[in-house]
């Protein structure tokens, strides 16, 4: 076989023509061909007469050296070590049939992955805005932070990002999984909840920055997802995944605090709740639930439910029956997510995950009903929307997408396939994210090649 | 071949798949091409199609009071990871003081065929599980409540039943295993594959973290034979590991990272 150092260029074609014949004749023949080798180096004798022509030609062809049947163990081309290493190490690794005598215990590796699959861009969980400084926090649940825009920044479409004012991250924060979101509307505090590890409720001033300890921090119970405050009677709600449950806190509560108050047990109707909402006029919770329920005592056995919204007094305790619920195929409710109440105009609002929308219902709505208004459509451009929050003084309805990277923001009364007012992008136009959020797992599927992450 | 920012090439997601926005195990199983995952919060164990996407529903779901699946703690309890014995047609389920057992083929509300279980077995915060269907032999990881603050690995037998003693068991200071979590085993050369995770539900980046590969009949204190961890990997918190032996490669799902790793690791193959 020769190995064929070439610069391609159209008048090249008759030399290809001729390396193609010889090169089929040495694959059929089943070993390499010296008279095919010959003729090869023949040609490349001939090419040596060529003058400098002002365009590529075929300048040398060298043959490789005879094989005597064994092969050299494959290494992928991006393998991050070098090979000789990987070799090295292995003799000294000497790997057994499946008994204990294989390498000595306790052999550490320090090796770098050869590939890595990771979304470098935020992903946004969630979203608030304070009105006071006209600024609005994106909770990037992918890098671990949030970032901090102008309310009426707007990423032009030539523009590959808006850089955030402020951004707050890092191994001190204890940002992590970060899916909820709350800004004090009095003093700018930013509340940030933490779901599935660290389990945390951080809170921040409203001008931190960078890698910072947060001001204050609650142990909050594992799979906390949604926050509400009451700011009336200074307290604050918490909605929990694993255990089907609200819990509240007082809003300054720290450290191993305990709640006041948790709603739960088999008459709530909360079944992998999600998003809560807070109505101190009508005294009202809702809470969205994606309907993975299960009994509360042993056995504990699971069930499917439809997803809903349910709503409670605001008071609520113990194993409290909701007032009622929204629920049935009218809803469209496709992993509900976080939940926005506003009782000046009687509505709730709903980010609507898999479904790609944001859904509007009457306060008041109960069973199967359809939304009073849905945007969805590609030139809403939602993806994954699972944040909101509704800016009753300039009227617009805000939304954070995990699926692309960006919030939007529309008309507080927008429906239907309705453009944005504005978008804050923080990755490239048509950007989708990959959907990695923490990752727990990991399969192979050697039949089609594929890694299967659960998230 | 994938790497930074290559978009799926498929995602499952939405209501009508029945899965939750949580799941921490996932297998393959490539003789009747299905993938298998839990619901945690429905304590359900959802089987689909190889080729599932979309918004596609489950083929199969194992759920009900007969399972015995029971959702009491945080992944100490209930259908939380799983592991498939293709080749015996069997689903494990590690389930905190007991493993389950049921039929590859079990639908609906389905009683298990095996449950280990009992004071001898010593099982406490049960979390993870491999099979070796070629030596019959099934790994239970724990979580770090096994013995003081530390977690274990035990192997029983594939067709352990009730009470039983578990064969071999790696627990102590010299394993460095505080909380394992997704296991594999190698069958072809006897390996147990474990993630490490240390305190993460308390620690955002704990240390010590590392993919440990012990043999299947090692026993007590001691050490992988390999440690696969330090700066260089940039592992922060492995959760995830899966095995390509035709590429001689250890992927590992790191959550603190939000990434998938590869690793060329010819050693264990």
């Amino acid at each position: 076989m020769a190995r064929i150092n070439l610069s391609l260029c159209p008048a090249a074609g008759v030399l290809l023509v001729l390396i193609a014949f010889f090169a089929f004749a040495v694959l059929f023949s089943g070993k390499p061909d010296h008279l095919a080798s010959d003729a090869l180096s023949n040609v490349a004798l001939r090419t040596a007469d060529l003058e400098p022509a002002g365009h590529p030609q075929l300048i040398s062809i060298e043959p490789l050296p005879e094989t005597d049947g064994e092969m050299c163990q494959w290494s992928p081309a991006s393998a991050g070590e070098n090979l000789a290493a990987i070799l090295a190490e292995q003799q000294s690794s000497q790997p057994s049939g499946g008994n204990s005598s294989g390498p000595a215990f306790g052999k550490e590796i320090e090796r770098a992955p050869v590939r890595v699959i990771r979304d470098t861009y935020p992903t946004y969980s969630a979203i608030a805005v304070d009105t006071k400084s006209n600024e609005v926090y994106l909770e990037d649940e992918n890098l671990f932070g949030y970032r901090v825009f102008n309310r009426t920044d707007n990423t032009p479409a030539s523009v590959a990002f808006t850089e955030p004012k402020r951004m707050v991250g890092g191994i001190h924060t204890k940002l992590e999984f970060n899916c909820g979101l709350y800004v004090d509307p009095k003093t700018g505090d930013v509340y940030s909840v933490n779901n599935d590890t660290v389990d945390s409720m951080v809170v921040f001033p409203r001008d931190a920055r960078g890698d910072v300890a947060p001001m204050r921090d609650l142990h909050i119970p594992h799979g906390s997802y949604g926050i509400a405050v009451d700011e009336g009677a200074e307290e604050l709600f918490l909605t929990v995944e694993h255990i089907n449950s609200v819990v509240v806190y007082r809003k300054t509560a720290k450290g191993e605090d305990k709640p006041i108050r948790t709603l739960g047990g088999d008459h709530t109707g909360l079944a992998d709740p999600h998003g809560i909402a807070v109505d101190t006029k009508n005294n009202w919770i809702f809470v969205t639930n994606h309907g993975n329920a299960k009994d509360s005592k042993p056995p504990r056995t699971g069930r499917f439910e439809p997803p809903s919204i349910t709503v409670y007094p605001l008071k609520a305790s113990g194993d409290t029956a909701p007032l009622r619920t929204i629920a049935g195929p009218r809803t469209t409710f496709n992993w509900p997510a976080h939940v926005y109440a506003d009782p000046e105009h009687g509505e709730i609002f709903v980010a609507n995950d898999v479904g790609d929308s944001i859904l509007v219902f009457r306060e008041t709505d109960q069973g199967d009903a359809a939304p009073i208004r849905t945007i969805h459509g590609p030139k809403a451009g939602l993806k994954n929307p699972t944040g909101l929050f509704v800016d009753s003084k300039n009227d617009e309805l805000w939304v954070s997408n995990m699926g692309n990277h960006s919030a939007r923001v529309f008309a507080r009364s927008a429906n239907g396939d309705v453009a944005p007012l504005r978008i804050i992008r923080s990755a490239p136009a048509g950007k989708l994210a990959l959907a990695i959020g923490n990752p727990g797992g990991a399969a192979y599927d050697d039949k089609r090649g594929e890694i299967l992450v659960p998230n | 071949m994938a790497k930074e920012n290559t978009k799926p090439t498929r995602l499952i997601a939405g209501q009508a798949t029945l899965l939750s926005r949580t799941m921490h195990d996932i297998r393959y199983d490539p003789i009747h091409d299905e993938f298998l995952v839990t619901n945690p919060f429905a304590q359900a164990i959802l089987v689909f199609r190889g080729g599932a996407n979309g918004e596609e529903a489950p083929i199969r779901i194992i759920q009900g009071p007969h399972t015995l699946l029971d959702g009491g703690g945080i992944a100490t309890s209930g259908a939380d990871r799983l592991e498939v014995d293709p080749v015996h047609d069997e689903i494990f389920i590690p389930a905190g003081d007991r493993i389950l057992v049921y039929p590859r083929t079990a639908n609906g509300d389905v009683a298990p065929l095996r449950t280990i279980v009992g004071p001898d077995t010593t099982l406490k915060s049960a979390n993870a599980l491999a099979v070796d269907p070629v030596r019959n032999v099934i790994v239970a990881g724990t979580l770090n409540r096994y013995r003081g603050r530390m977690g274990a690995l035990l192997t029983f037998n594939r067709t352990d039943d009730g009470n039983a003693k578990p064969r071999t068991i790696v627990v102590g200071p010299n394993t460095k295993i505080e909380t394992l979590n997704q296991l594999q085993v190698y069958p072809p050369k006897g390996w147990i594959v474990a993630t490490q995770s240390g305190d993460s539900y308390n620690n955002v980046e704990p240390e010590g973290v590392f993919v440990g590969i012990w043999s299947i009949n090692d026993n007590g204190d001691v050490p992988p034979r390999w440690k696969l961890g330090g700066p260089k990997s940039v592992m922060k918190k492995p959760r995830g590991v899966a095995l390509n032996p035709k590429n001689k490669e250890l992927i590992v799902a790191d959550m603190r990272l939000n990434s998938v790793l590869t690793y060329y690791f010819p050693e264990i193959f």
